[in-house]
């Protein structure tokens, strides 16, 4: 019999110092929980006076960096028996337009990055025989997204890679899981629409709002906790009813 | 307190989810075996909950419509519903009579549709309420001697993410919940424990995570789709499976 109770321990979050990395990472020191926040700079994580927060610089394409962060963790005596990979990019354009690069970037950081993580995180959880992981996905990943090839690629493999995982681990208590959202309230659009662009998409949600990153927290925590202990290899879609399959 | 109705809600998942309820919510169990009912919601108002009991078929709109209707003048406005009844028959298809067919249909997807249809004025009324159906890992995927299980289900959760987007413009949420094999009267299915202790291990050796899950891991996602903690969440089915199959 395995146990897959929830997370108590530390959750490292990467992309977490802006949008839904985040709002999680708020959202999980307000529970209690001690949170390893990674990201490319501390952005807005520089706001939180927590003893529990700790961060680390780093790019989620570097294994090495990763590796180092969960060490760091353990040596501070804060095994991590959660992670929630949030570290992403989007860009819109044109597949004939798409060069090489602009796909590799896209695949190295929304895929590879998800890939490592849970490679630096899965041996503690393994000792620990706990953990739980939750990659995101995107609501793209089974609509497709005009100008969004690349993306839609990264986002469908995340989705791959957890059931896979899920598969590999779920007798040994880690259980991992995505949170697939649909269009969210953070810096992630902006990059390629206006705020008025943004919101207007509210027009095509049946609930008829876009999501705010406090959405998707919410259902990171439920797949962390042990109200999801039996709940693995799932796509927790949190779209206001968008793309429905 | 809010209110959350409950079908099928005096055994297995449904009991589960109306203990695991009843510490933040007025519960309503609704059951087709009364005594059951009220013994189910006996034993929660002895522990301080708020229980009420009615005896119901949700394949008859009469009973059904009534008994709505009752239990909102008893226990007060119904912000959820959780439409969970259901029956477990298993044939090959071509071993099944028409009679059975029309059992597993009805109890599963005409029940659902008779009790939404029943709460539904009230809850458009008041712009607030959540609907959660029991549908099952075979609401996406097929099931060999379980043909009418999995149509069933499937149209479970066609039926629920249909309500999600007609009445999405309200802001009454729909989802589904996917069991796996959980650990029920429904699984075990008349055996004793004797005859389920050498199958257990064989069914949970089938599951990825090597075990079955527990009623109250289903009351738990139910609890969290019945909560303001998925309130961007509609349409959808969560499956509490261990893996059995990834959606």
């Amino acid at each position: 019999m395995s146990f897959s109770a929830g997370v108590k321990g530390a959750v490292l979050v990467t992309g977490a110092a802006s949008g839904i990395g985040f709002h999680t990472t708020q959202m999980l020191l307000g529970e209690g929980y001690r949170v390893v926040a990674c990201d490319l700079a501390p952005g807005r994580l520089a706001e939180i006076d927590n003893p529990a927060l700790h961060f680390d610089a780093l790019d989620v394409r570097d294994r090495a960096a990763l590796k180092a962060s969960v060490a760091g963790a353990e040596a501070r005596g804060h095994a991590i028996e959660g992670l929630v990979a949030c570290a992403g990019i989007i860009t819109r354009t044109p597949f004939l337009e798409l060069d090489e690069e602009t796909f590799d970037r896209h695949l190295d950081i929304n895929l590879k990055g998800a890939f490592l993580a849970c490679q630096a995180v899965l041996s503690p959880m393994r000792r620990q025989g706990r953990g739980s992981i939750v990659l995101f996905s995107s609501t793209i990943a089974r609509s497709g997204s005009i100008k969004g090839g690349h993306y839609a690629a990264s986002k469908g493999g995340v989705l791959g890679l957890a059931r896979s995982l899920a598969l590999e681990t779920a007798r040994e208590g880690v259980r991992v899981n995505v949170v697939s959202p649909g269009v969210t309230d953070t810096p992630m659009p902006r990059g390629h629409a206006s705020d008025e662009e943004v919101y207007a998409k509210a027009a095509k949600v049946p609930l008829g709002r876009i999501g705010q990153p406090e959405d998707m927290a919410q259902a990171v925590l439920f797949l962390l906790s042990d109200d999801s202990s039996y709940v693995t290899g799932q796509d927790l879609r949190v779209s206001g009813g968008a793309g429905l399959f | 307190m809010k209110t959350v109705l409950i079908t099928g809600g005096a055994s297995g998942i449904g009991l589960a989810t109306a203990r695991r309820l009843a510490r933040t919510m007025r519960v309503v169990i609704v059951d087709r075996d009364g005594a059951r009912a009220n013994e189910a919601a006996r034993a929660l108002n002895a522990e301080g909950a708020s229980a009420f009991a009615y005896a119901a078929d949700v394949t008859k709109s009469d009973e059904v419509a009534a008994m709505m209707a009752q239990a909102a003048r008893d226990a007060g406005p119904i912000h959820a519903i959780f439409c969970n009844a259901g029956v477990s028959i298993k044939q090959p298809v071509h071993k099944m009579s028409e009679a059975d067919w029309d059992i597993m249909i009805k109890t599963h997807v005409k029940g659902v549709f008779l009790c939404a249809k029943a709460v539904l004025p009230q809850m458009c009324e008041r712009r607030d309420g959540v609907i959660v159906s029991t549908g099952s890992d075979y609401s996406v995927c097929g099931k060999a001697d379980g043909a009418a299980y999995a149509a069933a289900k499937t149209a479970i959760y066609s039926l629920t993410k249909s309500l999600a987007l007609e009445f999405a413009p309200y802001g009454i949420r729909c989802n589904s919940v996917g069991p796996g094999p959980i650990e029920t009267p429904m699984l075990l299915a008349g055996r004793t424990e004797e005859e389920w202790a050498p199958l257990r291990a064989a069914r949970a050796e089938r599951v990825p995570m090597g075990r079955l899950g527990r009623p109250e891991e289903v009351a738990a996602v139910v609890d969290f789709l019945i909560s303001d903690r998925s309130s961007y969440i509609t349409g959808q089915i969560i499956h509490p499976n261990g893996a059995q199959i990834s959606w």
